[in-house]
């Protein structure tokens, strides 16, 4: 037999098939295993897990099927290739989409994603209003005690009431990660945490300022800390991020920092 | 290295989003494909061409494919007599106007329902009136590929070749003149005519054959879709980590630049319109929701890959009209929108 149709037999017969079966078991194994091992926390929104670890299965149950199909057709000596009535109009050299799949499927277990940090937060902008893709706070929690919103709540409860004069004097304790806003004076901070509404495409930075006693160059960015203290105004430039007039101020709540604490990552960083 | 792990993140993020709505849709996609009788449903389509093309774009709702799945389906609408008008309302619309697509929009745009509502009454708007333009061509003939047309015309002739006694009269027509078959859709004979046709293209395979045939549609589908997806998210991931933000913004904040960059931007990616809202919400932070729309109005109905799928139909002259038809009705949609909401 010509050597050439012999290669192009054993790729049909047997090399992508078996591409196309490894690249779909590969994905529906990665799906699984995120869900177990919660690193699913990183990638997408927590209302989307079980759809996520259904379709994990579905993709390793399609692929056992496929595989078991693949075989019994080698077992037969008088293979009949199955002919696609189907039109099909492919768009990849064959055997090109499922070492894509393959591959990226690979990368997925060897290489773990990561937690955001204050780069991602510089380079998104930062900001004290909640992102256009967010839901809105649907009422105005005044009776929770100002001590125990989180972050998030804070930011949620400015943006129902904006009005920053209304909140000083209470207290607060927040958690978040060290953000150095360069266009601050040294003693603030932006404590930070990221929102992520559908997946990791779309975390959105928030941020309340922080005022601290001494130089910020002790507490190193993306350090999480857990800050105590009174919620105050001060006017200081308006977004101090994303503003593309950077003479502009505004009045704007800021924490000052009574006791600062060092806490280690969260292990689900990211608020829903 | 650190822009490099930040942007492997961003990627398998929407990866991992994409790929249930992905699954789910090349499942539909693929019963509907094998298990579906068109046949009946071709039988109550309205002819008029308003209604028609109303009807093919909301036929969308019992195909639920995306772009990728609908051509052939089109194709198959057309070789089975639908007319042009609808054909080309399922083409524009059908990827847009189905459940999956619609709750995956819903699920990226949770807060901002006006994108999935502008979402469906624009890709409708536009469908209905390049449909009402097509439906101006009474003989879709002149718009198909000659293969296609070839194709149908040797059918015809194979027919008439194994039938000697079926009578002249009855083939003749059919073969002088393409309007026959749209000009008189309720005759029996044509329908008659129009299945055997279609039978003599696809035959219809059997119960255990089918299942077979869905695996084999499923896998095809997802290797394909699923390699186009890693490519789109690869761009996505890498737009969002390594352009610098200035010009992003530059380019998103201004009404007219975001939706032309954005349409662009859609006709180049060809993500999947199951999962084209997770691609658009990794810009809904720095452009408008305009040209948001534009992405997810436009990328369904043009991009790379589905002028490829057209090409197989029509002729490259149809298939630009309908680029420019199209292009041209997102923007003016799009831009209104920007000025009005």
């Amino acid at each position: 037999m010509n050597p050439a149709l012999k290669i192009q037999r054993f790729s049909t017969r047997f090399f992508f098939p078996s591409l196309d079966i490894l690249a779909i078991l590969a994905w529906g194994f990665l799906l699984v295993k995120y869900s177990f091992t919660g690193e699913l926390r990183l990638l997408i929104h927590p209302n989307y897990f079980g759809l996520v670890t259904f379709t994990g299965v579905v993709l390793i149950i399609l692929g056992l099927i496929r595989a078991w199909q693949w075989g019994r057709q080698l077992g037969r000596r008088q293979q009949s290739e199955t002919r696609d009535t189907v039109a099909h109009i492919t768009l990849f050299p064959r055997g090109w989409a499922s070492t894509l799949l393959l591959v990226s499927a690979v990368l997925g277990f060897f290489i773990a994603p990561t937690v955001f940090k204050s780069q991602v937060a510089l380079q998104r902008g930062i900001s004290n209003t909640l992102p256009a893709t967010q839901l809105q706070a649907e009422s105005f929690q005044a009776n929770t005690k100002p001590e125990e919103r989180s972050l998030v709540d804070w930011v949620r409860t400015l943006n129902a009431y904006p009005e920053p004069d209304a909140y000083a004097g209470q207290k607060a304790k927040i958690t978040g990660f060290v953000v150095h806003p360069p266009d601050l004076p040294d003693n603030y901070i932006l404590l930070t945490r990221f929102i992520l509404t559908c997946c990791a495409v779309d975390v959105y930075p928030v941020a309340i300022p922080v005022r601290l006693e001494g130089d910020r160059r002790q507490y190193p960015q993306d350090t999480w800390l857990e800050v105590q203290g009174i919620m105050e105004t001060e006017t200081l430039k308006a977004n101090p991020q994303t503003s593309q007039k950077s003479d502009s101020q505004k009045r704007q709540l800021v924490l000052n920092a009574q006791s600062v604490r060092t806490i280690p990552t969260p292990a689900d960083p990211y608020s829903y | 290295m650190n822009q490099i792990h930040q942007a492997f993140t961003i990627f398998l993020s929407l990866l991992v989003e994409a790929l249930p709505f992905l699954t789910i849709g090349v499942f539909l996609s693929s019963a509907i494909l094998i298990f579906s009788d068109e046949q009946k449903l071709i039988a109550i389509l309205p002819r008029n061409p308003i209604l028609g093309a109303l009807m093919g774009s909301i036929l969308g709702f019992l195909f639920p494919v995306c772009e990728c799945g609908n051509v052939p389906v089109a194709r198959r609408f057309l070789m089975k007599g639908l007319p042009t008008s609808v054909a080309i309302g399922f083409l524009l619309a059908a990827p847009t106007i189905n459940p999956i697509v619609i709750w995956s929009t819903w699920v990226a745009f949770r807060d901002q329902p006006e994108i999935v509502v502008f979402r469906v009454i624009f890709s409708l708007a536009i469908a209905i009136t390049i449909s009402c333009v097509f439906s101006l061509q009474k003989d879709s003939r002149p718009l198909l590929q000659p293969v296609l047309v070839k194709q149908l015309n040797r059918v015809m002739a194979e027919r008439s070749k194994n039938n000697p006694a079926s009578s002249q009269s009855e083939i003749s027509p059919l073969l002088q003149s393409g309007t026959f078959w749209l000009d008189k859709p309720g005759q029996l004979t044509t329908v008659e005519d129009m299945r055997l046709m279609t039978e003599a293209v696809l035959p219809s395979p059997s119960v255990p054959k089918r299942s077979q045939l869905f695996l084999e549609n499923v896998i095809q589908e997802l290797r394909e879709l699923g390699g186009m997806l890693i490519i789109g998210s690869a761009i996505a991931a890498s737009i969002q980590t390594f352009v610098p933000r200035e010009i992003i913004l530059g380019l998103g904040q201004s009404s007219i630049s975001s939706i032309v960059a954005m349409m662009i931007l859609a006709a180049v990616v060809s993500v999947c319109s199951t999962v084209d809202s997770f691609f658009a919400l990794s810009f809904a932070s720095a452009f408008t929701s305009s040209s948001l729309l534009a992405f997810l109005v436009f990328g369904p109905m043009i991009d790379i890959k589905s002028i490829g799928l057209m090409l197989s139909i029509l002729k490259p002259r149809f298939v630009l009209y309908l680029l420019i038809l199209a292009a041209q009705l997102t923007f003016l949609l799009t831009l209104s929108h920007s000025y009005f909401f």
